[in-house]
């Protein structure tokens, strides 16, 4: 069993302060008793009795407090879990049912004819009439449906088959919301004589059912996603994500919360597109016939990006292509956090947290961002004005320039 | 990507130093980084010797140097090696628009939160004490709700110190923090961080602080290694400013590791952050790649040189179990009193170092392991920081010295 499983002691923390200085909410709002206290310190009352501390719900699930900690204490994951056992006994607000369950509404508008036109158009009416924020959505941020799902557009995408394969999870919000990654994901596997599987039973990861303490359908999720995923690693084929937020979710939260059999094995095999593209590089394997891209970007490493402790290798793929210049913002949490930022009580600290990148992508001048998470994209478009794009659509306009 | 000429275990200051110096140098260098590490909640000193084996103050650092017991790291370092590392590091910090100030020559003792004086080398123009010296009256300027610095405490006890006999009269600043958790020093320092911050704290004291006057305050003038607020507040109020030492969450520290952050950022080290690391590959005395474990599997960094800079027993660096002490990436041998209940110094205000300090890892004059008998172990790994051996940081304040030299002497060494 890893040393990092859920077996977490909260008397590794020395009370330090260091995940308090590194909190990003913390430093947002006084609301916010901090990682440390509402963590470690208050897991050792929480062992002996119910304690409920109403700070809580500020936690954005964001890691910085657990990239900080020089003791290897996961206290994110201690707050989710003192989340979940709150919501055992009270029921989730309409506005928490709703964010959590992303995936229920993005199933249904794509089963419905022209279900993403009506979707959008009914949140500007929702929007108008003020309904999103009567039930604690902020209808600032804009979230709208794609026309035709990931899963239908890759159906009908005729693939070159290859000996090596993978297997594509793509996630809510690339299915529903942003299904261009995940067709810019295949081709780019294409390019590099890789055919893609993509498994239509795979649910969705968890993560906003975490955030929102609903632990047990999270559970159910893990069980799902671990079951499908182990068909395929146990042939050895990789499993890979172009999500880092789903990625982190099925290769170490799910081993940090659950006890399913299967969990160790997958998280083996599942990569992120960007590593697994760098270690094909690393084997001498990756098609490196770029194209010139005479453009310069801005990168923002997502947070649930650097917790994993790779670095950050869509940088080292970009740099590969001629003519393309990307400077990394290196400016802390943009804000939204997976669903935090929709919130409409946390959209303030959401916009307060990003400052510092929505500043430093505005005064660098570039007209668009690079990024590896869905939601930081959507945030980053919101806060900076420009637009955000996915490494992975970058990679396949440079291998269509070269064609 | 993971092709590198030297790879950096340990984001602290030594780790940042030797990261720092070996870029200079022109080696591509990647850090492996796991927490914020001491670095950020420190005072951001550089403590070289303030007191000698026997608990006495050392006048001037360098002098002291020749006091220190044969197996005390800066007998490896060389006072040649420490000198040319402060150098290092004061062009680093002006060239970052943080200066720090200060010489071998001269200790500073400067002000703490409980009003008593520490001995440290450099400091940041923001703690300089030259004008509080010269001062026959200043301010202490505390802020309401702040638990960790009292005036009243700062003027009692500093009023007794020689060189701070000035009389002292307490200002106090209402920040008006909305209501919430206790409010830190890295609360103020974010409040002065704000332009309303700055607005209110000059509002509130422009009436009674006299013109051309000197204030002790806690390290809050802004969360950046930067003078901006410091600057704009003595001129906005025409009086200088003189930050004091705190406890955690210490800000000087904190700007003192985003200025080496941002500094070896722009010399093309790649940081990454949350890794591991948990053994090295090594053949014939020879290392070849770290392998860091993340939850998901491993991962392999391969170098021609790698620079330990894990820390002590409180960074993971050193790691101590029943009956030892052990070294977790190398497995090197850690020399430590053979009976575990000599680690400790059971009187723990008597004025002696604590055994279990001086833990750690044995080096040559390269900062190479060594084994008992001198024989070096590994030919490619330098040691740097908090997990050597021969000395005690916190008795003899010398911690971010040894860390300063001890990184500058690894990274010229690889």
């Amino acid at each position: 069993m890893s040393k990092h499983h859920n077996d977490i002691n909260p008397d590794s923390c020395t009370a330090c302060t260091s995940c308090i200085s590194h909190c990003p909410v913390t430093a947002a709002t006084r609301k916010f008793r901090g990682p440390k206290m509402m963590g470690p310190a208050l897991e050792r009352m929480r062992l002996s009795q119910d304690d409920v501390e109403p700070s809580l719900e500020y936690c954005s699930n964001c890691k910085n407090c657990d990239m900080a900690c020089p003791s290897g204490v996961p206290i994110s994951t201690l707050n989710m879990k003192a989340r979940a056992q709150y919501f055992k006994t009270r029921k989730q607000s309409m506005r928490d049912e709703m964010l959590g369950h992303g995936e229920k509404m993005g199933k249904l508008i794509s089963a419905l004819p022209a279900g993403a036109f009506f979707a959008n158009l009914g949140m500007q009416v929702g929007k108008a009439f003020g309904i999103m924020n009567a039930i604690g959505i902020s209808d600032k941020l804009p979230l709208t449906y794609a026309g035709t799902s990931f899963i239908k557009q890759f159906k009908e995408l005729k693939q070159t088959s290859y000996p090596d394969k993978v297997v594509f999870y793509p996630g809510c919000f690339i299915n529903y919301q942003d299904p261009q990654v995940g067709m810019d994901f295949v081709a780019v596997m294409q390019a590099n004589k890789y055919e893609v599987i993509v498994e239509e039973d795979f649910v969705c990861c968890g993560s906003p059912l975490l955030v929102t303490g609903y632990l047990e359908e999270c559970e159910q999720n893990a069980k799902k996603n671990t079951a499908i995923m182990k068909k395929w690693t146990d042939k050895g084929i990789p499993v890979i994500t172009c999500c880092t937020s789903c990625g982190l979710m099925l290769k170490q939260e799910y081993q940090e919360l659950f006890e399913i059999d299967g969990l160790a094995e997958n998280a083996k095999m599942l990569y992120d597109a960007t590593e697994f593209l760098v270690n094909l590089d690393e084997k001498g394997r990756l098609n490196k016939e770029f194209g010139a891209i005479e453009h310069r970007y801005m990168y923002h490493a997502p947070c649930h990006l650097r917790v994993q402790g790779y670095g950050l290798p869509a940088l080292d793929l970009l740099e590969m292509i001629p003519g393309l210049t990307i400077e990394n913002a290196d400016a802390g949490c943009c804000g939204i956090s997976g669903n935090y930022g929709f919130k409409a009580d946390k959209y303030d600290i959401a916009m307060t947290v990003g400052a510092k990148l929505f500043e430093t992508i505005k005064e660098s001048g570039v007209d668009t961002a690079v990024c590896d998470c869905g939601t930081c994209r959507l945030q980053i478009t919101h806060g900076a004005g420009v637009k955000a794009v996915h490494p992975m659509s970058l990679l396949r306009q440079a291998y269509e320039a070269k064609k | 990507m993971k092709e590198n000429d030297v790879i950096v275990i340990g984001g602290g200051f030594s780790g940042l130093m030797a990261a720092a110096v070996a870029a200079k140098r022109g080696k591509k260098v990647t850090v492996l980084s796991l927490g914020a590490g001491t670095l950020s909640i420190a005072s951001g000193n550089v403590d070289v010797l303030g007191y000698d084996k026997n608990g006495k103050p050392v006048a001037n650092p360098k002098a002291g140097l020749s006091s220190v017991a044969a197996d005390h790291p800066y007998n490896k370092i060389g006072q040649k090696s420490l000198e040319e590392a402060v150098q290092f590091f004061l062009e680093l910090t002006k060239e970052e628009g943080y200066a720090y100030k200060g010489s071998l020559d001269q200790q500073q003792w400067i002000p703490t939160a409980a009003g008593t004086l520490k001995p440290t080398c450099l400091v940041p123009m923001t703690m300089d004490t030259s004008a509080l010296k010269n001062a026959s009256k200043a301010y202490i300027i505390g802020f309401e709700s702040l638990k960790d610095f009292y005036p009243h405490l700062v003027a009692k006890n500093l009023r007794n110190m020689p060189g701070y006999d000035q009389e002292y009269e307490m200002l106090m600043v209402d920040p008006k923090l909305p209501a919430g958790r206790d409010v830190t020093n890295l609360d103020i320092a974010r409040w002065l961080d704000s332009a309303e911050g700055r607005k209110a704290f000059v509002a509130q004291l422009r009436a009674t602080i006299k013109p051309g006057s000197v204030a002790v305050i806690a390290p809050v003038l802004g969360t950046a290694p930067s003078h901006a607020v410091r600057d704009e507040l003595e001129q906005a109020l025409n009086c200088k400013f003189v930050e004091s030492v705190v406890v955690p969450p210490g800000i000087t520290g904190h700007r003192l590791r985003i200025m080496m952050l941002n500094h070896v950022k722009k010399l093309g080290v790649k940081v990454v952050e949350h890794a591991v690391v948990t053994r090295g590959i090594v053949e014939n005395g020879q290392c070849t790649a770290v392998v860091t474990e993340a939850i998901d599997r491993e991962r392999t960094y391969q170098a021609k040189s790698f620079i330990l800079a894990s820390g002590g027993f409180y960074g993971g660096g050193l790691v101590a179990e029943p009956g030892q002490a052990i070294e977790p990436v190398f497995n090197l041998p850690i020399a430590a009193p053979t009976t575990q209940e000599d680690w400790s110094n059971f009187q723990m205000f008597s004025n002696e170092a604590q055994p279990f300090e001086k833990i750690g890892i044995a080096v040559d004059e390269t900062m190479r392991p060594v084994d008992a008998d001198g024989k070096v172990l590994l030919n490619n790994v330098f040691i740097a920081g908090r997990n050597l051996c021969g000395y005690d940081f916190c008795f003899e304040k010398s911690g971010n010295g040894v860390a300063m030299a001890s990184g500058y002497k690894a990274a010229m060494s690889v």
